[in-house]
């Protein structure tokens, strides 16, 4: 099975500190890789590097059969990337945040494409809500709903469970399920382990910016 | 549309509406760009000949001063919203965000310029509308100039934690040509260009314009990376 993420050595610093230190992964396309650790263990540095927001300092890191730096506008159009804090603007609707992501990623959403995508995140009566007065899960769902708008090889969930009530966890692996199903990787970085570990082929365990151990 | 107006076009209505919904912003700008001519106009007194003479630099100074409110703006709603670097998660030619940022400064400031152009008219008695087409092309080169350089200043210090201090002293010696033409040009327009010098600082006003556009072009996708 080809891979959809496969490091070699990656070493990640930041000024004086390493966050990451020699990083082997391999994730193949179609499966599910949970990724543990306590905090500062460098879980978010490698989804970030995967993402290619970051560059590695050292090794070598192929996505979706481009190494690193090159390739990064097809790796972006196949990957998605939920970041820990959520990305969405404020003055903005439900329905506003979708439709600028889907312009800024190429994607032809109808305006019913971005109502329907909100609706399966359970948001479909804030659609025409701006954002700033949505509770922090509302502000999850609405991430969830922005990843759902495009077909993806590569899934980057960084702590996707957190501030969601059980409808909206049971979202999130609906989502992590059809993912798997349509042939996407998933890696999820949480702290909420039997969550993040429910789908997972591989679990990864991170200390001190290091593999610890891979548990198949 | 191509990939990069597109984009571009789609980071610019998403500023528009969101500066539309809060207005919080313009309306502060606003009421700051009055409050720098009146200053300007007590501190004078009542010669109205020296006002008119100094009009084209008071004016000039007053959208430098107003504009670098708003540039300081233009990418924090980014970080609001949970990163500047994140928008490079879009597939896609980074320049895009330099470019819909940098159209959404020209709309703020051409808004701003159209209530400043008649409120210094009035304040500093100068007729503007005799000279009404040079002193536009006057306005499109220097607002353009001043956003340019102002938009790639702004994105590279927003992470830093003195921006508000950074960022003008990064910005007014780089725009010190910019202010010169613009002001050297107005005052040639307003007394008529009896020497004909208006000519040589558009030409100066143009030449950096291209220059700063590409340079700042180019170099943007650099500004973002971490």
């Amino acid at each position: 099975m080809s891979l959809a993420v496969a490091a070699e050595g990656v070493t990640r610093r930041f000024g004086r500190r390493w966050a990451l230190r020699g990083v082997d992964l391999a994730v193949p396309r179609g499966a599910v890789v949970a990724l543990l650790g306590a905090n500062g263990t460098g879980k978010t540095t490698l989804l970030r590097l995967i993402s290619t927001l970051l560059k590695p300092t050292a090794g070598r890191l192929e996505v979706l059969g481009h190494t690193l730096p090159a390739g990064g506008d097809e790796i972006r159009t196949g990957t998605a990337f939920m970041t820990a804090g959520g990305h969405a603007y404020e003055e903005l609707t439900g329905v506003e945040n979708l439709r600028f992501a889907a312009r800024m990623s190429g994607t032809a959403a109808t305006d019913d494409d971005l109502r329907d995508a909100l609706a399966a995140a359970d948001l479909g009566g804030a659609a025409d809500l701006p954002v700033r007065g949505w509770s922090t899960g509302m502000r999850k769902r609405l991430e969830l709903a922005r990843l759902r708008l495009r077909p993806l090889q590569l899934v980057l969930l960084d702590e996707p469970f957190v501030s969601l009530d059980e409808d909206g966890v049971g979202l999130v692996h609906d989502a992590v399920r059809g993912w798997r199903d349509a042939g996407a990787a998933v890696i999820i970085a949480s702290h909420r382990v039997e969550d993040a570990t429910r789908h997972a082929d591989d679990i990864v365990r991170l200390a001190g910016g290091r593999v610890a151990d891979v548990t198949a | 549309m191509s990939d990069l107006p597109r984009r571009a076009a789609a980071i610019l209505w998403k500023d528009i509406l969101s500066e539309t919904r809060t207005r919080q912003g313009f309306t502060a700008m606003l009421s700051f760009a009055a409050l720098v001519l009146f200053m300007f106009s007590f501190a004078i007194g009542v010669d109205n000949d020296l006002l008119g003479r100094l009009a084209g630099g008071l004016l000039w100074v007053a959208i430098v001063f107003t504009g670098t409110l708003s540039l300081g703006r233009t990418f924090q709603n980014e970080e609001l919203a949970g990163g500047t670097r994140l928008l490079r998660l879009y597939p896609g030619d980074v320049r895009a965000i330099y470019l819909g940022k940098l159209a959404g400064n020209l709309v703020v400031l051409a808004a701003l310029e159209v209530v400043l152009f008649p409120a210094a008219a009035i304040l500093y008695q100068v007729d503007f509308t005799a000279q009404a087409g040079p002193l536009l092309l006057v306005a499109v080169l220097g607002t353009f100039g001043f956003s340019v350089i102002g938009t790639f200043f702004s994105a590279l210090t927003v992470h830093l934690r003195a921006r508000e201090l950074l960022l003008p002293l990064l910005l007014f010696p780089a725009l010190v040509p910019v202010v010169l033409g613009s002001v050297g040009a107005t005052e040639a327009f307003l007394a008529g260009d009896p020497l004909g010098r208006a000519g040589g600082w558009l030409r100066l006003l143009a030449s950096y314009d291209v220059i700063l556009f590409v340079v700042c072009l180019w170099v943007f996708p650099v500004v973002l990376e971490e």
